[in-house]
């Protein structure tokens, strides 16, 4: 089984109370975009292939009192999976690494990924540590195991995979965050540091 | 204190100098000592990571958080990290210290290092990617040059370490 794209994103945007969320390479930051029109709490890290969630696992490192998401396309994941090695070290009780599978590359014209039928997310993170692991294949599961695998995870770092249809023909139209680099790395870090009262941004006139 | 353990020490208290605090790394001999270094000081968290692309989207994240943060490295794992930086560091405008070793000069005896003598420096100037090689000890404070650059253009920046200095002689 399988969620509609929309439909678990739209979920996510309607719990989310203060997270930070960092999105993905794939079409994550195009659907979150979509869904909360967000442009300070969101870092939009768009074509970062594997990136996503050591980037979040940065801004959850030094923020301790931050909860961050971070989405992650399963194309960029089995890029680099043995990032998990690294968040296992880190192990931070405030990231989610969130996991959009839809065993395809989204963000390429949905073409399948190698073992597509197969792959255990979850089993991979298990084989490196990882034991704080969930996945969720229908949105009544989402919705009934948010609050574990979400919020409860004030004990370590925490994987969420999605199992999600690839975006529909009409979600592939939907605009992508309409900001350069620069602004959308200059409105998040403004808002860290309205919020949190850490200097981002120094050595500036 | 042996010379290589010397010029650890010396390349740690530039990054303290820099308030930087998080450290990621990946390992070539070279920098093997200066990692030991790094780990066993409290000042630092050092992470191991599994490719150098792991440590530029930790350590670019980690900017987003305040905290001052390194990625130490080899020349083959910077060769690898194009997309990473161009895409990310350059994409965003988001600094990036990165502590290298020029492998492949002259006086590296690893033949599978001679690609990087013959492209790594030229494969950095061809992203217009800021580097400055350190080949002397007393130029080990460029470091802290390199860090401040890096924040004051928004880029990434490269100290490039050689050799005889990482051994202590030069």
């Amino acid at each position: 089984m399988t969620i509609p794209y929309r439909d678990a994103f739209q979920l996510l945007a309607g719990k989310r109370e203060e997270e930070l969320v960092v999105t993905s390479a794939g079409n994550s930051s195009q659907m979150w975009w979509d869904v909360t029109k967000d442009a300070d709490k969101t870092f939009y890290l768009d074509a970062s292939m594997s990136m996503s969630t050591l980037f979040a696992s940065g801004v959850a490192y030094g923020l301790p009192q931050a909860k961050v998401w971070a989405f992650m396309g399963d194309g960029a994941f089995v890029m680099n999976p043995a990032m998990l090695m690294v968040e296992r070290d880190l192990d931070l009780p405030n990231l989610v690494h969130i996991l959009v599978s839809n065993r395809v590359y989204g963000g390429t014209s949905d073409l399948d990924l190698p073992n597509k039928p197969v792959t255990d997310y979850v089993a991979m993170a298990k084989s490196m540590g990882l034991d704080r692991c969930w996945n969720f294949d229908t949105l009544s599961a989402l919705d009934d195991g948010f609050d574990a695998a979400f919020r409860g995870n004030d004990k370590g770092h925490s994987f969420v995979v999605l199992e999600l249809e690839p975006m529909t023909a009409e979600d592939h139209r939907i605009e992508e965050p309409p900001m350069d680099g620069p602004e959308i790395k200059f409105r998040f870090g403004r808002y860290i540091e309205s919020i949190y009262g850490t200097k981002v941004f120094s050595h500036q006139f | 204190m042996s010379n290589r353990k010397e010029i650890a020490r010396r390349v740690v208290e530039q990054a303290a100098a820099c308030d930087i605090s998080l450290v990621a790394s990946l390992p070539d001999n070279w920098v093997a000592e200066v990692i030991r270094t790094f780990d066993r000081d409290d000042r630092f968290r050092h992470v191991p990571v599994n490719r150098e692309e792991s440590a530029v989207g930790l350590c670019s994240g980690a900017f987003f958080s305040g905290t001052g943060s390194m990625a130490v490295m080899g020349a083959s794992g910077l060769m690898t990290l194009i997309y990473a930086i161009t895409k990310i560091n350059y994409t965003y405008e988001v600094p990036l210290m990165i502590l290298a070793t020029l492998r492949g000069a002259p006086g590296d005896t690893a033949k599978f290092h001679v690609s990087n003598g013959l492209y790594f420096l030229q494969s950095l100037d061809a992203i217009k990617l800021t580097y400055t090689v350190i080949d002397s000890a007393d130029k080990i404070p460029e470091i802290k040059r390199m860090y401040d650059h890096s924040r004051i253009v928004s880029r990434p920046a490269v100290a490039i370490m050689t050799r005889d200095v990482l051994r202590g002689e030069a």
